[in-house]
């Protein structure tokens, strides 16, 4: 990516399902190489951020640019300088953890796809379960080649979407080392999460997302890290009583 | 273009390899064509209607039905694991997605096609190694519009509950120039007649092919957009 100021500059950012506001006026920006995390209840809008920003969905109003291009206008150049880690791993289930990486690695039109799609199975700690067919793989090790999936390209910006969903901890250890390697590596990435240790833990920025808003934004230095989870868990838990479940 | 075509290419292979492995969609299209035929054979009375005549629509009925599970099963494969939304995200052009899915298509329904073409020469007592040549082109612009449309479609009625239903509502009124097209050019191949003295069927054919593919590249951007 060239060097452009803000790596992710996101303006009055809407995004309207019927009479359900998703995302509703988002204002931020992150310089390359700045790590956000955002927090939020389910329902807050946090996915429909990410699918906004990595040119998945239209927004209803408002502007976003990514590595220095507007979401809205699809360039296959903004795909280059993302990686998105979804709630789906967006894998073939009976092609194998290498055959998968090496079809991703072919369509991002790599140099050399298998030598890529080996070191990075390698990094994510897969090496031995590489020619084994994805069917057959855990959460975890799914989660993991995922990860693979979306950095084999070396992404600019990371888009992360509850990473840490469904880990173990070895797993959850793993995928804190990868992301700080990654941020060390002046990655810019944005991630949602509901784990308010890693979440905290990793990021330069932290924000809370309520009901499409975001209730929060800081830098991590100017966060008491007890007085923000007490925040979080208050917009959970008003977030489950108006769905009126309660706690 | 190197990249545009390595992309065709690799979703192909892709394609290919989840074939090799599975074997699910190539056994499928072929057990349900060799059905139909069979089913027509035991139903039509040969030594009183002229094999010829009917023949064609039988062959084209068990190829389109064959066909569309196929095409069912095509754009599955990529909302499984959410693979679409990863094919969304490379620095793709959607037509090479098209393209790449059309041409995998294309490739799986000619293989049962020529699984199917002896066995139909077995049954219906009817000589085609002498009208092969002729018949090859006919059967490949009648799968290829058909494909052409069927992939458009598919990825439409993927992000659909009833995909299964609305495929088929939605591709065969479309298809209907397409398949009297190749019905009528199949039926003259069977009764002699050159493929010069049937131009206009291979004309009409063959531009319905070049409208679906030319109506898919201008479409497929807004139909795989969620």
């Amino acid at each position: 990516m060239e060097s452009i100021e803000n790596a992710i500059e996101v303006r009055h950012l809407r995004k309207v399902f019927g009479t359900l506001k998703a995302v509703d006026g988002i204002d931020f920006e992150l310089k390359q190489g700045e790590f956000l995390t955002v927090f939020g209840p389910n329902g807050a809008g946090k996915t429909t951020l990410i699918k906004i920003l990595s040119g998945l969905t239209q927004p209803s109003s408002g502007t976003a640019r990514v590595a220095g291009f507007d979401v809205t206008e699809g360039h296959p150049e903004m795909r280059k300088e993302i990686g998105v880690i979804s709630h789906s791993t967006a894998l073939y289930a009976d092609l194998t953890s290498l055959e998968n990486l090496m079809f991703f690695a072919r369509m991002h039109g790599l140099e050399q796809p298998q030598e890529k799609a080996l070191k990075v199975i390698e990094e994510v700690g897969l090496s031995p379960r590489r020619n084994d067919r994805v069917r057959t793989f855990s959460r975890g090790m799914l989660q993991r080649l995922s990860i693979a999936r979306a950095v084999l390209h070396d992404p600019a910006i990371l888009f992360l979407d509850e990473p840490f969903t469904g880990l173990d901890l070895h797993a959850t250890n793993v995928l804190k080392e990868h992301l700080q390697r990654l941020h060390d590596r002046r990655r810019t990435i944005l991630m949602t999460t509901h784990d308010i240790s890693c979440g905290l833990e990793m990021c330069d920025k932290v924000a809370l997302q309520v009901q499409g808003k975001f209730a929060f934004l800081e830098n991590i230095s100017n966060v008491d890290k007890d007085r923000f989870e007490s925040m979080y868990f208050d917009a959970v838990r008003d977030k489950q009583f108006a769905m009126g479940i309660g706690l | 273009m190197n990249l545009y075509l390595n992309q065709i290419a690799a979703i192909v292979w892709k394609d290919f390899v989840t074939e090799l492995k599975t074997r699910e969609l190539l056994s499928a299209m072929f057990i349900f064509a060799l059905l139909v035929i069979l089913i027509f054979i035991f139903s039509i009375n040969l030594s009183i209607v002229k094999a010829s005549e009917v023949g064609p629509g039988i062959l084209w009925v068990a190829f389109l039905f064959a066909g569309t599970i196929g095409l069912n099963r095509s754009f599955m494969l990529e909302k499984e694991n959410g693979c679409l939304m990863g094919l969304m995200l490379v620095p793709a052009d959607r037509t090479a997605i098209y393209f790449g899915k059309l041409i995998s298509n294309l490739i799986f329904l000619s293989i049962m096609e020529l699984f199917i073409l002896p066995l139909f020469m077995i049954f219906f007592n009817i000589d085609l190694l002498s009208h092969l040549g002729p018949l090859l082109v006919v059967v490949f612009l009648g799968t290829l519009g058909f494909c052409a449309l069927g992939t458009l479609l598919s990825s439409l009625s993927s992000n659909l509950k009833t995909r299964e239903i609305m495929l088929p509502i939605l591709l065969y009124p479309l298809l209907i120039p397409i398949v009297i097209g190749a019905v009528r050019m199949t039926g003259q191949i069977l009764d002699g007649i050159e493929l010069f003295d049937m131009m206009k069927w291979i004309g009409l054919t063959a531009s319905f092919d070049i409208i679906y593919i030319g109506v898919s590249i201008m479409t497929i951007d807004h139909i795989l957009e969620e």
